[in-house]
């Protein structure tokens, strides 16, 4: 079943010129989609057109059934959390408990339960010890987590990271991305926005925008078998695969090799 | 040394006077010229504190700073307010982790070309700058009357970036310049400041989480864990003595991949590549 379809799909800022174009896209509910493409490809635009903070110029969302317009948008964002690409704008209250909760009162969790999952999810993201901190006051990092804190624990079935982990030591974004793997393999529909190819290729599949169009959409190995599109869009090619193809140029017949090469690519 | 740390603390005050120690205990040199330094480690563990001393931005709450022979210190009697900081901020240009809290002009041109106008550089030659600023981080003329504030991430990080560039500092503090920038971006900005470092003899710090940036282009690595500087050596030692472990770290997908390929091969490498053509060279060699 298709969680997300999008037809059709044209967006430009006031005095901009066309940002996204013709963007028809199908997700479909329990998938991890991630999205890469050059600063400026418009991938937070699409993020923000599909839980209605913009109004496209043409076309259709439709998000778990519901046709996004004026009456569905409050519908439609109870089903999608979203963590802004800049943690600061995701802030409202005056302490990082507040801000985690924030989401959660706005579905109108009862307050036993808010209180619950703030101290659970402060815990998963590491934060607990700063609960009563201002969330401004806080390194970057740690803005990141906050924001991810609130938004797991709305418990939506869509969920859209924005370049979330950007700021992150090694160690915690590889939590955060075990975290994603494990709420995904329980249900959750997953859009990641990144521009790091070793995330991307634990998705499902990975769609590639270039000046507001979409370029390619496949699953990992397609992608990364794909070298000319990889080139045309500012995308790094994985070391692994670098090797691979010098090898490959240099006559080097060497089929468990290159098997092996391919295999640490996609990280198995 | 255009830098000097001598057992620098800072604390961060709460509004209920509750004290939080950011840095702790920090002793350090920076040289004027010829350092490539990336300054590494977890989240919250004081790199965005400690950077903000080496252009006065914060004072120390124990210890002294020195930059360019000016005294940073705790300014209980408020008498270091004579001494004039401005010129220190045009010696030691920082970028921000988050490029919002310097972006505030109405048009990308006017934003870049503050800085230098600051610093006593006449309009003509501020707009000559902003528009070489602009083009040396990838983004293209028609930028120039866009608001900063209508950009994308990526976007609003390369203006940031710029306006620090267009002052010509002699040297230039970028605190995690590459996070949020597409692939081909992040490398030809990382290449640009290796050419100001090279060709311009500059020193360049830059915070990072990327250890692919320490294995290639640092010259010196400092590593902070907890609010102590724990490491201040070369990247090769980094790799040999570092605790990667507690301190939060990855090894570079260079020597990963050398090291499994050893393990796949069956063989011994007697030293680690720099680049790829390097690692393929070496393959060959056992291959063949
Ligand atoms: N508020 C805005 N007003 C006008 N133009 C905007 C606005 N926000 C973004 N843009 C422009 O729209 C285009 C797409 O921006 P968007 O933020 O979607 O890019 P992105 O793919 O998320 O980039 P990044 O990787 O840098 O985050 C860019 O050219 C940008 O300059
Ligand atoms: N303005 C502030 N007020 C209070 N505490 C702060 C402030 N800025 C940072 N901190 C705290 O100081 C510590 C170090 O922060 P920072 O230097 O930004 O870390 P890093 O840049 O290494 O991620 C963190 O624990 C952070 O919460
Ligand atoms: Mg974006
Ligand atoms: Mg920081």
């Amino acid at each position: 079943m298709n969680i997300i379809e999008i037809r059709d799909l044209h967006f430009h800022y006031v005095e901009q010129e066309q940002v996204l174009e013709d963007i028809n896209l199908t997700i479909e509910k329990g998938e991890w989609v991630s999205v890469l493409g050059h600063n400026g490809s418009g991938k937070s635009t699409l993020s923000q057109l599909i839980i209605g903070l913009l109004k496209a110029d043409q076309g259709e969302i439709i998000v778990d059934g519901l046709t996004l317009n004026e009456d569905t948008v409050y519908d439609i964002r109870k089903k999608i959390g979203i963590v802004f690409q800049n943690p600061d704008n995701q802030f409202v209250g005056v302490t990082v408990e507040d801000d985690i909760a924030f989401g959660m009162e706005n579905l109108c969790f009862p307050r036993e339960e808010i209180i619950r999952r703030i101290d659970e999810y402060s815990k998963r993201v590491r934060m607990n010890e700063y609960l009563k901190k201002e969330p401004h006051n806080l390194s970057g990092g740690q803005k990141q987590r906050v924001a991810i804190a609130g938004i797991l624990a709305m418990n939506t079935d869509i969920i859209i990271f924005d370049e979330a982990t950007s700021m992150l030591d090694p160690k915690g974004r590889d939590e955060i991305l075990d975290y994603i793997k494990e709420i995904n393999a329980q249900g959750v529909t997953v859009i990641t926005i990144t521009h790091d190819m070793k995330e991307a290729i634990h998705s499902d599949k990975i769609v590639i925008l270039k000046e507001g169009k979409i370029l390619k959409v496949g699953t990992p190995k397609e992608v990364l078998n794909d070298k000319a599109t990889l080139n045309a869009s500012n995308l790094e090619l994985l070391l692994p695969l670098k090797l691979m193809y010098q090898l490959e140029e240099s006559k080097i017949d060497n089929p468990d090799l290159k098997d092996y090469l391919w295999q640490l690519s996609l990280n198995r | 040394m255009a830098i000097k740390f001598e057992q620098v603390s800072y604390d961060y005050v709460g509004v209920d006077q509750t004290r939080y120690r950011a840095i702790s205990n920090i002793t350090l040199d920076i040289a004027e010229t010829g350092e490539f330094i990336t300054l590494i480690g977890e989240t919250g563990s004081g790199k965005s504190t400690l950077v903000q001393h080496m252009n006065a931005l914060m004072r120390p709450t124990e210890g002294e700073v020195t930059v360019y022979g000016v005294k940073i210190y705790k300014d209980v009697k408020k008498k270091n307010k004579n001494v004039k900081l401005n010129p220190l901020r045009q010696k030691v240009g920082l970028v921000f982790q988050f490029p919002e809290y310097q972006l505030f002009e109405e048009t990308v041109e006017r934003d870049i070309m503050f800085g230098p106008k600051n610093f006593g550089v006449s309009d003509a030659d501020a707009k000559v700058r902003a528009r070489q600023a602009l083009q040396a981080v990838g983004l293209d003329a028609s930028y120039l009357e866009r608001s900063p504030f209508n950009l994308s991430g990526g976007e609003k990080k390369r203006v940031s970036i710029a306006g620090i560039l267009a002052m010509e500092p002699d040297i230039l503090v970028l605190d995690e310049p590459t996070s949020g920038l597409d692939p081909k971006g992040r490398e030809a900005l990382l290449k640009l400041f290796t050419e100001i470092h090279r060709n311009l003899n500059k020193t360049v710090i830059i915070i990072t989480h990327d250890m692919n940036t320490v294995y290639e282009y640092a010259s010196r690595v400092l590593v902070m864990n907890k609010s102590e500087l724990v490491f201040d050596g070369t990247p090769d030692e980094l790799f040999l003595t570092g605790d990667f472990g507690s301190w939060n770290l990855e090894t570079p997908d260079m020597i990963d991949l050398t090291r499994k390929l050893e393990t796949k091969l069956g063989v011994t490498f007697h030293r680690l590549p720099k680049t790829v053509e390097d690692l393929h060279a070496m393959v060959l060699e056992v291959l063949s």
